[in-house]
């Protein structure tokens, strides 16, 4: 049974005014559930083709369909209850003075009662960890809080689809695990669909379903993450980098003979394919001068 | 003999080194210095000006859909530039300039002195510059003065042909000076004794020259600045917030 | 270097930010006004100590009220020496007199004392109007204001501007570190160049800024106005505290103005 789509641009060009040809001939979909990730270096594209998919730009070439429909045919309020898009920079979005009143925003554009803005407010503040910031100013939120917020303020619109540029990146290394963990909940637990546009290949085999790799305009390829990540000239290509762990093994097989199964993505299955290739007794021994 | 030295030793310099630790207040006439029929008049003059700053914005909001973020953020900025510390030599210190006649230039003089009577609300609450009886005098002298003197002799000079440096040199010079003097006659007129405004106008604009003059001058060069950095770097945003006029 | 309005303590949570802001907002411009009405310096140097320890009771630094004091009674200093020695009204006593650079100038004791005056006046205004600040964040005076009729266009030009200052001041103030780091302010001209430099950046960042706060903002259903919620009630308790500390002020004024105690 083929899956629905929640979002599916097909064919789509773009072109600025000033004649940079931005995107060209781009297909982008992803199924309703799914987590997709965009891998792109800077300048190809990425921040065009999310324009496009929210409807903040218009094509001259190709379609975009949410939820099965034109883009064209929906209204505003009900796109934007369909997609949420969260800005690279958390400063370009959150414009309350406080953290309660931006979130509130979206919900009170719907005309939503009293009532219900405050409970979506403490909804989706809560969906980020960050229910404790309710009555702080904005300005004095600290970078990563910043960015949580600024999607806690997308999520009060629940989207069904949230799209997100860069959500990780200048986050310390807690904070961008934080995030991802986040993004993986609302993705397992509540069934959104979640597409984002990183670098951070580290963490990323660990949740996405498929990746569309970006570049200079155009859908390189698009496949799972297994799949990607073995094509080396792609990744090269693209200007993007194999995961750390990966790239030791991939030395390891290639320069020191070491007989690894497959290519792993992610630490755990990395440790899987290691301990394949010791000697049990090897372990068993150890273990047992360990418990001395 | 003694003792008078020391007086006119004493009495002198203070003034300069009393400005010269905040000269830019010496812009904001502070809360509690205008008796309040002088601050009421001070309101009725200001708030036409506003209130056409308004009717703009409203106007502004039907051509241009972001017209509303455009108008915070340029507010926004032009209070920033409003807070930029200026070396001057004359008082030895650094001081502010005024930054109406630039905003003037780039978006208008009436929706200047709107974005103005917002900076003046929040320096007076958090800075404790200008203050709230005090606002409707502040907003003549550095919204209504700055931004139409300055805003006016920018026209004109386009008008006349002169190069666009020179007529934002002059935006920048005439604003800073219009609000000097408008300032010092509004100090002047409230607190002077029955009879001797004029005579006070004079002491308050000479107390507050060692710093308004040179200050104007810089006001002067910043606006050729700005305005440069954004022709060249983005000529479009000139003709977006409709001061490509020149 | 930029000195930004410092609003920590706005938003902790004590007697004061509790209050109802429209209540504050009354206490505070009555104060105000009934400053600007007094003849003696009495009434503004009371509401000063007033508002003064009231700020020292919630935390707030001396030092700090020292520094937003400075601004004001430096023009006030001014303001005060000018009274005190231009032409005074017929029969007012000399305090002194004598030429400087041939001019001629006399101190009168009526001219000194107004200027005091004025200076005590000052004191109290700009104290009510920080103690005002310093429990009350800007965006929920702005939120009052609605109450006061004032048009909605303003408050939203207002929110926006207090919000992206923060933003922008940032972005001011990294630039002119980074032309600092580079030696751009060593020199009158150089320090000119480098400052109008500045200045054209922050608006041209402002212009982008507020293109892609636009997009967000159309993204969460923006559609020309900015939805506010409802105003909550003012607690009752703080209009009646409002009402009682304006009586006091009111008494105390009309005590002191005609006299009654003495």
């Amino acid at each position: 049974m083929k899956r629905e789509r929640a979002i599916d641009a097909a064919g789509v060009s773009f072109t600025y005014e000033e004649g940079t040809k931005a995107l060209k001939n781009v297909d982008f979909w992803a199924d309703r559930g799914q987590f997709v990730a965009m891998l792109a270096s800077n300048g190809s594209g990425k921040t065009t083709l999310i324009k496009v998919l929210v409807g903040l730009l218009k094509p001259q070439e190709g379609r975009v369909l949410v939820g099965g429909r034109e883009l064209s045919a929906i209204g505003a309020k009900g796109l934007y209850q369909e997609v949420g898009l969260v800005f690279q920079n958390p400063d370009d979005q959150l414009f309350g003075a406080t953290v309660e009143e931006d979130v509130a925003f979206g919900p009170r554009n719907l005309g939503l009662e009293e009532a219900e803005v405050s409970a979506r407010v403490a909804e989706s503040l809560s969906a980020v960890n960050a229910l404790e910031l309710r009555k702080r100013a904005v300005h004095h939120l600290s970078f990563g809080e910043k960015k949580r917020v600024a999607l806690a303020g997308v999520l009060s619109m629940h989207p069904s689809t949230l799209i997100l540029d860069e959500p990780t990146a200048s986050l310390d290394p807690a904070g961008e695990a934080l995030m991802l963990h986040l993004l993986n909940r609302l993705n397992r637990e509540k069934g959104m669909t979640v597409i984002l546009a990183t670098h951070s290949v580290d963490m990323l085999p660990l949740f996405v379903d498929c990746i569309f790799v970006l570049n200079r305009g155009e859908v390189l390829r698009r496949g799972p993450a297994e799949e990607i990540f073995c094509d080396h000239e792609l990744i090269r290509q693209a200007g993007l980098r194999l995961p750390y762990i990966s790239h030791l093994l991939y030395e390891m097989k290639r320069y020191d003979g070491v007989p690894i199964n497959g290519l792993p993505l992610t630490i755990g299955e990395a440790r899987k394919r290691l301990l394949e290739l010791i000697p049990e007794e090897l372990i068993a021994s150890r273990l047992e001068t360990k418990g001395q | 003999m003694n003792r008078r030295t020391i007086l006119k030793a004493a009495v002198f310099p203070v003034p300069a080194i009393i400005l010269s630790a905040g000269p830019v207040h010496a812009m904001h006439i502070s809360e509690g210095i205008l008796p309040l029929p002088w601050a009421a008049l001070w309101f009725a003059v200001a708030l036409p000006f506003v209130a056409w700053g308004l009717r703009d914005l409203r106007r502004f909001d039907r051509e241009v859909p972001f017209a509303k973020p455009l108008i915070g953020l340029v507010g926004a900025a032009v209070f920033i530039i409003s807070c930029m510390p200026v070396p001057v030599p004359t008082a030895g210190t650094c001081s502010h300039p005024c930054g109406t006649g630039l905003a003037a230039v780039f978006i208008g003089p009436a929706l200047t002195v709107l974005v103005s009577s917002v900076a003046l609300v929040l320096q007076a609450l958090f800075l404790a510059h200008g203050g709230l009886s005090t606002l409707g005098a502040d907003i003549v002298s550095m919204g209504v003065a700055g931004a139409f003197s300055g805003y006016g002799i920018y026209r004109l000079a386009g008008r006349i042909g002169v190069p666009w440096y020179a007529a934002l040199f002059l935006a920048g010079l005439v604003s800073d000076w219009a609000t000097y003097a408008v300032t010092s006659f509004q100090l002047a007129s409230a607190l002077a004794a029955p009879g001797s405004t004029g005579q006070m106008f004079g002491a308050v604009a000479i107390a507050f020259m060692p710093t308004q003059i040179p200050l104007g001058v810089f006001e002067g060069f910043l606006c050729v600045g700005a305005y440069r950095f954004v022709k060249a770097r983005r000529p479009e945003v000139l003709m977006a917030l409709g001061g490509g006029a020149v | 270097m930029f000195e930004l309005f410092l609003d920590i303590f706005a938003y902790r949570d004590n007697f004061w930010t509790r209050m109802d802001p429209g209540a504050k907002l009354a206490m505070a411009l009555s104060a105000i006004a009934v400053i600007l009405l007094s003849s003696r310096a009495v009434l503004p140097l009371s509401v000063f100590c007033l508002c003064f320890a009231c700020m020292l009771w919630i935390g707030v630094p001396v030092r700090l009220i020292a520094v937003r004091l400075t601004a004001p009674m430096g023009i006030v200093a001014v303001l005060a020496l000018l009274k005190a020695f231009l032409p005074a009204p017929p029969g007012s006593s000399v305090l002194w007199s004598g030429t400087l650079y041939g001019w001629k100038l006399a101190a009168t004791h009526e001219g000194l004392r107004e200027g005091l005056l004025i200076g005590a006046k000052v004191l109290g205004a700009v104290g009510a109007m920080l103690f005002l600040s310093t429990v009350t964040p800007a965006h929920r005076i702005f939120h009052v204001l609605r109450r006061f009729r004032i048009p909605q266009g303003w408050i939203e030009v207002a929110m926006l501007m207090y919000r992206f200052t923060f933003v922008l001041v940032e972005h001011a103030s990294e630039g002119s570190a980074a032309q600092r780091l580079r030696l751009g302010y060593s020199g009158i001209r150089r320090s000119v160049s480098s400052a109008g430099m500045l200045a054209g950046s922050v608006i041209l960042r402002s212009f982008d800024q507020a293109r892609s706060t636009h997009d967000a903002m159309v993204l969460r259903g923006y559609k020309g106005s900015f939805p506010f919620g409802e105003e909550s009630a003012p607690r009752r308790q703080d209009l009646y505290g409002a009402a009682a500390v304006i009586t006091v002020l009111l008494i105390f004024y009309s005590a002191l103005e005609w006299r009654i105690f003495s």
